[in-house]
């Protein structure tokens, strides 16, 4: 068998094997999907304020994964403002932090989508414990909001451990108090601890914090958690509920919905240790909404039950901090597809295979705009400097790594000029790829002089034209979801490039070189 | 380049070519090279001093080596490498189309006149050889050495139709077997190289007589040299037995099937191997103007073992009468 067809085969045997994993995965997401019970939710925030100065910081907390819910999409949408990364503290809870980039006002949309189920699907990632007697100093001390050394915090539990009955726990005392004995009341009632404590009435957050009062007076640590309770869409849904440290694990009490040691699936903790979801620095007039909306069953978060070793093929399940950098590296074959197609197909040459490849995915992340100038100042820049070095006769790699220093500081000087311009959109510059474009500078150089600036310029055509069409394919959002989902897609990727790998016709450029070949016979 | 719109707009359809059996690259690659050429063979004409050493054991002949620069230690002794030879050549070993070649005409041993009369000093020599063996003008930027060999002298016939630069004689082998042969003449917007990208003519070359047919420029027939207006057809190469016998032997030697081999027509020696390519262009079709794959079918059908020399010939000349 001649190894063309031996190509065909392989591809075809690849497209199958894509098709059955595809298929094979397709089936059990659908399954997991109609899992009764099962609810996806969308949590929304809108926040609206005025950045004191630039710089101002807002910090955004995240719905928390648990076993029994798990985000599974998110969005965050800004404007003026620079993302930093996602922090993750398990000790708290996730939390996004944004800066602004100027002052004035600035809107802010989060998007949360959860899968929740009433079975522990997910691993349960419990809240972490504080280690050490400094730390957990930290859940006993008075606050502004949790008076603990205020005297009616202290004449409640001197009462409270007066009639503890032999054998029952101070903390359970506590919680029956915050729950049966204190009046509840709506929104307009008190906040407060000490007004609780007084009247015997407060709001459900008033409750909770006076929970938290008397446990830390008890000198158990203990501290307020605000979350969602996803029951029914509604405008700002927040719950508050207390975490009690017993042992080594922090234990939930509502004292407002009456429960104690566990809650409900579908209470999703959000923000530990404070009553804020977003808050910030140097803000004024800061407003926030919430809202809570259930989406229509779909794919949810997890699709695999966790445990079985298969689940390690389910992409989907990781953390949704690396969700984005993965779907970007999965997209990069396609990136190389895209090469290879112009390559083979068109005939176009550029400088270096997957120099265009590199460029477009250091693009991915920033503005393309302000990506292309910087681009061409450098690439402008680097050839200046490349000829004036030329004059000095230096070996090559030396000069290599001059041209690389001269590159760096190019481009760490055109971001900081793009910024002082206000030019940068969203703060994240592009950082390219230094070392590729080092190459491209020594190459554009050494084709110019050696060949043409001519040819030197239709290779940088060539490597600008596929670099956009790489990039086209890399921002391809919901393809980068697809192939996130079922990775296996890259079956068929590597079909076709085995087929492309034994394309034997000619070139579209060829068509044109040897026009005068077409013609009658001299 | 020719940049008017009707010419950009002359592309051709993929049948037209298929029909006149122009072969592409990526048949090239796929169906001659990547099968035909095993890698482990390809330093034997990467590495020119590799190749002419094969050359030299074979009787195949070669421009004479004066001296071979390894180390940059080496450098410091150039001036009395190169003291009593006349004129002389430095080219890198492993260097690619016709990169890094330096050719001097005459020196006074601290200038060095160049074939372009550029007079370069003793530093700028030193500076280049440096270079050459950073790998600055090797395939894939790897370490070089530097060659000093002997400059050939253009041979009279090409007088006039060869400007700033020496031509050469490119013949495509397959198996063994020539296929098909051009000649590239340097002019005024080559620079002196042969390199038709760059603006070299190009004139096809009759297999089995070695005169010369009509020529390409910039991808367009052309019947004068652009620079003398000196008729490029009805030339007759001297010594054309020799050369294709020198370019068959090294295949058997090289063990490439899809092999070019370029000479020099050197006025005092003749037809020398001056490298050989593992993966020649495709521009000779176009200076040929014709496909070279109703060739290459006819070898592939005629050459399944190996062929005396003389049949091979034969089998040449036959392929010019082919069409």
């Amino acid at each position: 068998m001649n190894s063309r067809r031996v190509a065909v085969w392989v591809a075809a045997g690849l497209v199958f094997l894509g098709l059955i994993c595809m298929g094979l995965r397709y089936r059990i997401y659908r399954v997991s999907r109609l899992a009764s019970g099962d609810m996806l939710w969308r949590i929304t925030y809108k926040a609206k304020f005025q950045a004191v100065r630039a710089g101002a910081k807002v910090r955004l907390s995240i719905p928390a994964d648990t076993a029994h819910a798990r985000v599974f999409r998110q969005d965050v949408l800004h404007s003026g403002l620079s993302a930093e990364r996602l922090r993750s503290s398990r000790l708290f809870a996730r939390e996004l932090s944004l800066a602004a980039g100027r002052r004035g006002p600035h809107a802010l949309t989060a998007r949360f989508d959860v899968h929740i189920s009433p079975e522990a699907r997910w691993p349960a990632r419990d809240a972490e414990t504080p280690a050490t007697p400094e730390a957990r100093a930290a859940f006993l001390h008075a606050t502004a909001t949790i008076p603990v050394n205020d005297p009616v915090v202290q004449e409640a539990l001197t009462r409270l451990r007066q009639d503890l009955a032999p054998n029952t726990n101070l903390v359970e005392r506590i919680f029956r108090f915050c729950a049966r004995e204190i009046q509840s009341g709506d929104d307009g009632a008190p906040h407060d601890v000490a007004s609780a404590l007084r009247g015997k009435r407060a709001s459900p957050l008033g409750r909770a914090q006076t929970m938290v009062a008397l446990c830390r007076a008890a000198n158990v640590p203990a501290r307020i958690v605000a979350g969602f309770h996803l029951g029914a869409a509604q405008e700002m849904p927040l719950s508050f509920w207390t975490e009690v440290l017993a042992g080594d694990r922090w234990t939930p009490y509502d004292p407002a919905d009456g429960f104690a040691g566990a809650l409900p699936h579908n209470v999703l903790p959000v923000r530990r240790g404070g009553v804020e979801i977003v808050r910030g620095s140097d803000l004024a007039e800061l407003e926030i909404s919430c809202s809570i909306v259930a989406l229509p069953p779909g794919p949810g978060a997890l699709r695999a039950g966790h445990g079985q070793p298969w689940a390690m093929f389910d992409l989907t399940r990781l953390p949704l901090e690396m969700h984005e950098t993965l779907s970007v590296i999965l997209l990069l074959p396609l990136g190389a597809l895209v090469t290879a197609v112009f390559r083979t197909v068109v005939g176009i040459r550029t400088f270096g295979t997957f120099t265009p490849t590199l460029l477009a995915l250091s693009f991915v992340y920033a503005n393309w705009l302000t990506g292309l100038l910087t681009f061409a100042v450098v690439l402008t820049l680097g050839l200046l400097s490349r000829s004036l070095l030329d004059r000095l006769k230096l070996l090559m790699v030396p000069r290599l790594s001059v041209v690389l220093t001269l590159v760096v500081a190019w481009i760490t000087f055109t971001v900081s000029v793009l910024d002082y311009f206000d030019l940068t959109p969203s703060a994240q510059a592009v950082i390219l790829p230094m070392v590729i474009l080092t190459m491209t500078i020594e190459r554009f150089f050494l084709t110019s002089e050696e060949d043409s600036p001519a040819f030197a310029l239709q290779l940088l055509a060539g490597t600008v034209v596929v670099g956009a069409c790489c990039f086209a394919v890399l921002r391809w959002a919901s393809v980068g979801r697809l192939v996130f989902t079922y990775p296996e897609v890259h079956f068929f990727t590597i079909a076709v490039l085995v087929l492309l790998g034994r394309y034997s016709g000619y070139r579209l450029t060829e068509l044109w070189r040897f026009r005068e070949l077409a013609g009658p016979r001299p | 380049m020719d940049l008017n719109v009707a010419s950009w707009l002359s592309w051709v359809r993929p049948r037209a070519l298929r029909r006149r059996g122009v072969l592409g690259l990526n048949e090239r690659n796929a169906g001659f090279v990547l099968p035909g050429n095993p890698r482990a063979h390809y330093p034997r004409v990467d590495d020119k001093l590799l190749t002419k050493r094969l050359c030299e054991d074979h009787g195949i002949p070669v421009p004479q080596t004066y001296a071979v620069i390894e180390r940059v230690g080496d450098i410091r002794g150039f001036q009395e490498l190169v003291r009593t030879r006349l004129d002389f050549v430095i080219k890198p070993a492993k260097g690619a189309e016709g990169r890094g070649i330096v050719v001097v005409l005459e020196h006074n041993h601290t200038t060095y006149t160049t074939a372009g009369n550029v007079p370069l000093t003793l530093a700028d020599l030193r500076y280049h050889l440096e270079t050459t063996l950073s790998g600055l003008f090797s395939l894939g930027g790897q370490p070089d050495r530097a060659i000093i060999e002997r400059r050939l002298v253009r041979h009279p016939i090409f007088e006039r139709v060869a400007v700033n630069g020496t031509p050469d004689i490119r013949v495509l082998l397959y198996r063994a077997v020539p296929v098909m042969a051009m000649v590239r003449l340097p002019t005024r917007a080559s620079r002196g190289r042969a390199n038709l990208h760059q603006g070299a003519v190009a004139a096809g070359l009759h297999l089995g007589t070695g005169g010369t047919f009509g020529g390409v420029c910039h991808d367009r027939a052309a019947s004068v040299h652009p620079d003398t207006g000196a008729s490029i057809a009805g030339l007759e190469v001297p010594g054309w037995r020799e050369l294709l016998l020198a370019a068959v032997k090294l295949a058997d030697v090289l063990e490439m099937d899809y092999l070019g081999v370029d000479f020099v027509l050197d006025a005092e020696l003749g037809p020398v191997v001056l490298e050989a390519n593992a993966r020649p262009g495709l521009a000779i079709q176009i200076a040929n103007r014709r496909g070279l794959l109703p060739r290459l079918r006819f070898v592939e059908a005629a050459a399944r073992g190996p062929l005396p020399l003389a049949r091979r010939l034969e089998l040449a000349a036959a392929l010019a009468e082919m069409d």
